[in-house]
């Protein structure tokens, strides 16, 4: 198979000419909207009877609809801003911002490279909460996200000291080509000491004919499976090739066990564990421990004598090339932002644009992204009425929604959230904490005994829900509302200000959290209860505030964004 | 130890009934012919029975859990997994000595590690199942070679072979085994609901085509805090709990409702009924592995079980579950502390249903995604299909193995390469048992496990007799 070799884009322009393409109308219509509107969240509350705040205009709603998909949380400004000036240059200005603090420099920053710390996972939790609910790069922080979702590593899967370093320095690669080009990604984590160790391919040796010992077929087999072509050959829609009836396997254990030769001979670029230095470098390749024998799995072809660096860069060539990789990864970005069960139809375009960016650029993140949030399917407003567009919000996401939407700060960069997995008395996950390379839930994931399995769908964050895990989640919540997190606590005082009107209040929220999709029908039901806490006094109002929000972010039709 | 099935007997005479009862008025659902059968049944029962699956995720490596002991064997353990092993004379102490020999002196030695079982064993509480993996029907090396039977699909995938294990089917099996024998019995409870218990998470293997799994956390279910006021309002509370239960037209929130309405339903009669539990003195031992909660789990099981009849319980299918077995590294170093801890939950659990006096009416049983490759990859081993397991209970024919001993071996008879087994005994036949004695009947069989029929006139047949 030619490798054709990829090359790094300056960010802007590429993605304009795809959404052009792609969704003129809404995203112009989107724009002009904008242009009467941004008062939502203004102060006039006071008036009773729902009739004081004006509705939100549709350009809001639409703005805070592509906010849920896009952003890992935003507040009312956001939503004003991109239903001022539209979609396109919200996005644009998000691929253009440099990252404000990496994950690494929270660590060294706040003071966690001192050798107290080298077994412990002091920080961790810390830093990772910096980020997605502190930092401004909202758009990386959701893609991130979602491909932590997909490249998963988990600290208590890997061994080691200077844990939370070392899942610094991935979550890193992750977010860093988050906006760049796949083909870079997988080189990141190809080289990574987390994914070296959490898939054990550091430390993997060749065969030794002496002992029998083959290599550690771990990393070769889900690199395969989970990270770029997936079980069986797709065609660019994302559905099986078929053939006779059945789907066509993409590799065979023959495959696994070749593949695993190239990633034998890998280890830490430095033996000085005194400082986290070496976690953050690429692994490098020893000669003696690399199998240079010739290797072919798929179609790919290694010759003898090949080095373990340029192994690396034909096998990650050849697979970056598969044809399954288009569809594969951007099905799982669209689950991740959009839609659990997209049409065949989004799924093809945005493939499609992976495979070239219109500039003959193949992996440009830039603009599969772009494709992915600017889809037609994606920016239907009518979906909203559907009964099976859409997904269950990832519980980090509901968790830091809250948090962004009320300007939730740690002035000590505490950001004492902590380990959130328990599914007694959190959300049943915690970023950056997977138990497994398949993660908290899978793409795949049917909850049986439901219509979703006999309507032939997938819900992969249903995963994660149980009865446990959704009263504690309601539990949790609560908690946070009222008492915030240690120093981390929220600002309600826009809602102060709406709280005497139910209404008006429950307008707000709605919009703010749920791009106003709570119906009125529910939002009646809600006024009609927070109606029964006295507004007279500050601490009602308070009470009538936090109740809102609990009523609001428990509603199935919040957690279900459509 | 054997329960008579009298249970049993009376289903096949309700089942010629409703036979004739579904032909007459044809529009009633199958399963609900099936569950009204299932109600007659357990109201007849006098005793409870409870099914209680263990599931090791990772895929468990049987030849250092189950350890190659005779010198032929050791010989070619030692030679596959060089610096992976353990010592022939570290196993002495925890050498299996079987009621029925194996075939050519072949002999295993638990881990020491699992020493807590051997006295079960010895006892005959503990049988060893041998070679148990994942089949559609029994298969071969040369049929397997040849591609002429139908294997499951996606071997050695993970989560495609979790699912395989509990459901017959790959990710996205619409139901799992378990919930398939909770079909026929569930509706003989007093809450059906309260059949599929899991104290691990969601597994495909407690939903049924009707039964569903309820999930609770080791420390029981949880009590929603806002359950009489929020924020001073018992209306705002009200609703709380009606958005919770409510669901909605989309199928998302249909699933959240369902979920939500077991949750706050069941709380209080599930509580209620915990709030009775005898105190017991097994004690379980702090867990050796510190991100496992095994021990926590199975302890709850035990006291879910020591209530049963206060909620009208007669059948039970629990789920428990451990993971980190996927060693492809750490062998030695990561495996024996979660054989440790695998072992002092299970002996505890065992000794609990003792001093709970239905150690007879408990059948657990382990299962794992697969076995590995009995070769090393020099600091761990490599996913495989066939593997080792475990039956314990009162009721269980044990003190020995059931099924057919492989040969051990990188590329002989009875594995693909590597010493990835082919299985001899299918989880077919393991579940067919295992359902058989908790009371469905044969005819009913292939409800459960769809592919038993394969296994009609097999060496081993339809019932491993294990139980």
């Amino acid at each position: 198979m030619p490798t054709e070799q990829h090359e790094v884009l300056a960010p802007a322009p590429v993605e304009r000419e795809t959404a052009a393409s792609l969704a003129p109308l809404s995203l112009a219509a989107l724009a002009v909207a904008g242009c009467s509107s941004g008062s939502g969240g203004g102060s006039s509350g006071g008036s009773t009877g729902g009739g004081g705040a004006p509705p939100p205009s549709p350009a809001e709603v639409q703005a805070s609809r592509f906010l849920s998909q896009a952003a890992i949380g935003y507040s009312h400004a956001d939503i004003t801003s991109v239903a001022t000036s539209g979609i396109d240059a919200w996005l644009t200005a998000q691929f253009a911002m440099v990252r404000p603090q990496r994950f690494w420099d929270f660590l060294v920053t706040n003071g966690y490279a001192d050798p107290a710390n080298i077994n412990t996972q002091n920080g961790f939790d810390a830093m990772v909460w910096s980020q997605l609910m502190g930092s401004s790069d909202v758009l990386r922080q959701r893609v991130g996200l979602a491909l932590l979702d997909q490249w998963v590593v988990g600290i208590d899967g890997i061994t080691g000291s200077w844990k939370p370093f070392t899942m610094a320095a991935y979550l890193d690669v992750l977010w860093d080509n988050a906006f760049g080009n796949y083909r870079d990604l997988m080189e990141g984590v190809s080289t990574s000491v987390a994914m070296g160790l959490f898939l054990t391919f550091l430390g993997n040796v060749k065969a030794n004919p002496v002992t029998g010992s083959i290599p550690d077929e771990n990393y070769a087999r889900e690199l395969m499976q989970l990270f770029t072509i997936g079980l069986y050959e797709l065609n660019t829609d994302g559905s099986q090739i078929l053939s006779g009836g059945a789907p066509i396997p993409t590799y065979a254990q023959a495959d696994v066990s070749q593949g695993a030769r190239v990633w034998t001979g890998y280890t830490y670029a430095s033996t000085d564990n005194t400082t986290p230095d070496r976690l953050r470098l690429p692994m490098v390749i020893n000669a003696a421990r690399h199998e240079t024998g010739a290797t072919t799995f798929l179609n790919i072809n290694i010759p003898a004598g090949t080095t373990g660096e340029n192994a690396r860069k034909i096998a990650l060539d050849g697979l970056f090339n598969h044809p399954n990789v288009p569809p594969f990864v951007s099905k799982q970005l669209i689950q991740h932002l959009v839609t659990s069960n997209p049409s065949p139809a989004y799924v093809s375009r945005v493939a499609a644009a992976f495979a070239d960016n219109g500039r003959a650029v193949r992996g440009d993140m830039q603009a599969v992204i772009h494709a992915v949030l600017t889809d037609v399917e994606a920016r239907d407003d009518s979906q909203v009425a559907s009964t099976q567009f859409g997904k269950l919000r990832e519980p980090v996401t509901r968790l830091v929604q809250w948090g962004r939407a009320f300007k939730v700060t740690s002035p000590t960069n505490l950001w004492p959230f902590g380990n959130t997995t328990s599914t007694a008395s959190r959300i049943g996950e915690s970023p950056g904490r997977a138990p497994s390379v398949f993660n908290w839930f899978r793409p795949g994931y049917v909850p049986p005994g439901t219509a979703i399995e006999s309507n032939g769908h997938v819900a992969p964050e249903f995963q994660i829900t149980n009865e446990p895990s959704l009263i504690a989640y309601v539990n949790y919540l609560h908690t946070l509302i009222v008492n915030g997190a240690g120093e981390a606590q929220p600002d309600y005082s826009a809602l102060t200000a709406l709280a005497a009107d139910s209404q008006s209040l429950l307008d707000e929220l709605n919009l703010v959290l749920a791009a106003n999709q709570v119906s009125a029908a529910t939002v009646a039901r809600m006024k009609t209860a927070l109606d029964s806490i006295a507004a007279d006094t500050a601490a009602g109002l308070n009470n009538r505030i936090r109740a809102a929000l609990v009523l609001v972010m428990a509603a199935p039709e919040y957690l279900v964004l459509r | 130890m054997k329960t008579r099935r009298t249970t049993t007997i009376t289903r096949r005479a309700l089942l010629r009934q409703a036979s004739a009862l579904s032909i007459a008025g044809a529009a009633t659902p199958f399963i609900m012919n099936l569950a009204a059968m299932g109600e007659a049944a357990a109201a007849t029962a006098s005793d409870y029975k409870a099914l209680v699956c263990v599931f090791l995720y990772g895929g468990n490596d049987y030849a250092n859990t189950l350890v190659p002991y005779d010198n032929n064997q050791y010989a070619i353990y030692q030679a596959q997994r060089p610096g992976l092993t353990y010592a022939q004379s570290a196993l002495a102490a925890t050498k299996l000595t079987p009621s029925v020999p194996l075939p050519g002196g072949a002999q295993y030695a638990l881990a020491p590690e699992l020493a807590p079982l051997l006295p079960l064993f010895n006892a005959g509480a503990m049988g060893v199942l041998l070679n148990v993996g994942t089949l559609v029907e029994p298969t071969t090396k040369a049929q397997y070679q040849a591609g002429s039977v139908l294997l499951p699909p996606k071997l050695l995938s993970h989560n495609d072979q979790q699912s395989y294990w509990q459901a017959s089917s790959p990710e996205g099996a619409a139901s799992g085994w378990g919930g398939r024998i909770a079909d026929l019995l569930q509706s003989g409870n007093g809450t059906a609901t309260l059949t599929c218990i899991n104290v691990s998470g969601n597994a495909v293997f407690l939903t049924g085509r009707s039964a569903v799994q309820y999930s609770v956390t080791p420390a029981g279910p949880i009590a929603l805090s806002t359950r009489t006021s929020l924020q001073g309002s018992t209306a705002a509370a009200a609703l709380l709990q009606s958005l919770i239960t409510g669901g909605g037209a989309h199928e998302f929130e249909a699933a959240l409702g369902a979920v939500g309405t077991r949750a706050l339903n069941l709380y209080d009669q599930v509580s209620a009924a915990l709030a009775q539990a005898p105190a017991t003195s097994t004690v379980f031992p702090a867990a050796a592995d510190p991100l496992s909660t095994l021990g926590a789990q199975l302890q709850f099981v035990a006291k879910m079980i020591s209530v049963g009849s206060q909620l009208g319980a007669k059948r039970q299918v629990f789920f428990v579950s451990t993971s980190r077995y996927d060693t492809h590294d750490g062998l030695v170093t990561l495996h024996p502390t979660l054989l440790t801890n695998l072992a002092n939950a299970l002996r505890a659990f065992y000794d609990t249903t003792v001093e709970l006096g239905v150690a007879s009416q408990v059948t657990t049983f382990t299962g794992s995604d697969f076995g590995r490759a009995l070769t090393a990859n020099n600091d761990g081993t490599d996913h495989g299909w066939g593997s080792m397991h475990f039956v314990l209970g009162g009721a269980v024919n044990g003190g020995r193995y059931h099924g057919i001993n492989p040969t051990l071996a990188n590329g002989g008879p009875d594995d693909i390469g590597q010493g990835r087994l082919i299985p001899t005994l299918s989880v077919d036949q393991y579940a067919a048992t295992l359902a058989s004695w908790f009371g469905v009947p044969a005819s009913e069989l292939a409800t459960v496990v769809p592919n038993i029929d394969n296994y009609a006139g097999s060496a081993l047949g339809t019932n491993i007799g294990f139980v």
